[in-house]
């Protein structure tokens, strides 16, 4: 590298833009939304309240539906730019024009309050809803893909626009006990990917290059109601927070029919 | 990777950060970083420890460190502050020292002391992704989260500021309650990363 690097400064950080793959430039005049500790650094005058009581009451009882999650966001109110960034992860901006799209809670960083947040009815995800832009993470860059198509677990990112995906597993992977057995053990040859989330309709599915997922936390539960995924208590099996076995097929007890 | 060209003259690297080279070279560890006595005896008591060996010879050396980014850093006299565990290596011409932070330093879990380096040259520092500078001018402070910030130059003034109130104690805080706030004239080192700080789950 024989030129010096690139200096930034107030004027020349790019507005609501990248600054690098990894960093993320928001030019802040009034709120935006962020996830905790992704701020790396700002000018300007900007402060950082906690999602809770206070002066923010009105956005968050417009924007923010997501309980769960409340512990992690933060609101980030005043004037100037401000940097955002994740673990080194590839930083990208999305625009939503009067749309929905549900991304995995760890995968974003931001959004503009005409977003507004909700819990998505699959345990993990959070969908956006409105008109805005949003920043998201990814371990490597960020590729659309159109169902029909089957995703790798790992590699999901989020979804826009199409139907909830479900579960596929490959014929073999159901087949017996020995097929269940294959799967929990890996004895006898298994791919990995015998599990997929099968995606049909109109949309878009966001994948990452890598399988590497962002940690998720623990911040509560949806409510224990019957019908409620996640909910638990609503069918009779394993209670929730019981590690399930690799292949997440149900408990073994079913499996084998006991 | 880091690769420095090399016709005879020194470069001062971080101990084991050589990955490859060729041509002939030389590899001799130095004491306390090459600052002396002095210097010896100023880190050991800092716990701002550093160990450095001398490179010498004719050719290409490789260095790198955990595939961490470099960042190139030319120094005209001014003096540069970083951590002794994200400096990688400096030209021989460079003079390393250490020298008292305060509570920044407590603040990103790096002990109250940073490393400076000081002369004319390039200095290659490491981060966790590609650093991010930004300028701080008379008028335009900057704040940056301590676990972010990496490196900076220049004139500047650090200031710990906080944004705990009640809230905080009562478990509803903003997340980015600890920020180093810099004033006057230079330039800030920031990575797009976060490093565990005492003050990162606040």
């Amino acid at each position: 590298m024989s030129t010096g690097p690139v200096v930034h400064d107030p004027y020349t950080l790019p507005v609501d833009d990248n600054v690098n793959p990894y960093a993320f430039s928001v030019d802040l005049k009034g709120q935006w939304f962020l996830q905790k500790g992704k701020m790396i650094a700002y000018y300007g005058q900007i402060s950082f309240h906690g999602i809770g009581h206070g002066a923010l009451d009105g956005l968050i009882r417009s924007n923010f539906h997501s309980p769960l999650h409340a512990a992690d966001w933060v609101v980030a109110e005043g004037q100037g730019k401000m940097i955002l960034a994740d673990r080194a992860f590839d930083v990208n901006s999305f625009d939503l024009e009067d749309g929905n799209l549900t991304i995995r809670s760890g995968n974003l960083l931001a959004f503009q309050p005409g977003l507004s947040l909700k819990q998505s009815i699959i345990p993990g995800f959070l969908t956006l809803i409105g008109t805005g832009k949003f920043v998201a993470a990814s371990n490597g860059a960020v590729h659309f893909v159109e169902p029909p198509v089957r995703v790798d677990p790992q590699a999901l990112v989020g979804w826009a626009d199409c139907p909830s995906p479900c579960h596929h597993y490959d014929h073999g992977y159901m087949r017996g006990v020995l097929g269940g057995l294959r799967a929990l053990t890996g004895v006898g040859g298994t791919s990995g990917e015998e599990h997929q989330f099968e995606f049909v309709g109109a949309g878009q599915v966001l994948l990452q290059s890598s399988e590497v997922l962002m940690p998720e936390q623990a911040t509560g539960a949806v409510p224990h109601e019957a019908g409620v995924p996640g909910g638990g208590t609503g069918t009779p099996g394993a209670p929730q927070g019981v590690p399930r076995l690799p292949g997440q097929l149900g408990d073994l007890q079913r499996r084998f029919g006991l | 990777m880091l690769a420095v060209d090399m016709a005879g003259d020194a470069v001062k690297a971080k101990n084991g950060s050589m990955v490859a080279y060729d041509g002939q070279m030389s590899f001799k560890k130095m004491s306390g970083g090459g600052e002396g006595l002095r210097g010896m005896v100023t880190r050991r008591l800092t716990g701002e420890s550093m160990e450095v060996m001398e490179v010498r010879g004719q050719g290409t050396c490789y260095f790198a460190d955990r595939a961490s980014e470099i960042n190139l850093v030319r120094l005209n006299g001014e003096k540069l502050y970083v951590e002794a565990s994200n400096l990688l290596a400096t030209e021989a011409t460079l003079r390393t020292g250490t020298t008292f932070t305060g509570l920044r330093g407590a603040s990103q879990g790096n002990g109250l002391f940073t490393t400076t380096v000081e002369g004319a040259g390039q200095a290659a520092i490491t981060s966790d992704g590609p650093a991010v500078v930004l300028r701080v001018s008379p008028g335009m402070p900057l704040q940056v989260d301590p676990g972010a910030y990496v490196a900076h130059t220049g004139n500047l003034q650090q200031h710990f500021q906080t944004g705990i109130g009640w809230r905080t104690v009562i478990g509803e805080s903003g997340g980015e309650s600890f920020q180093i706030r810099f004033e006057g004239d230079g330039l800030v080192y920031v990575q797009p990363s976060e490093r565990n700080t005492i003050g990162g789950q606040v």
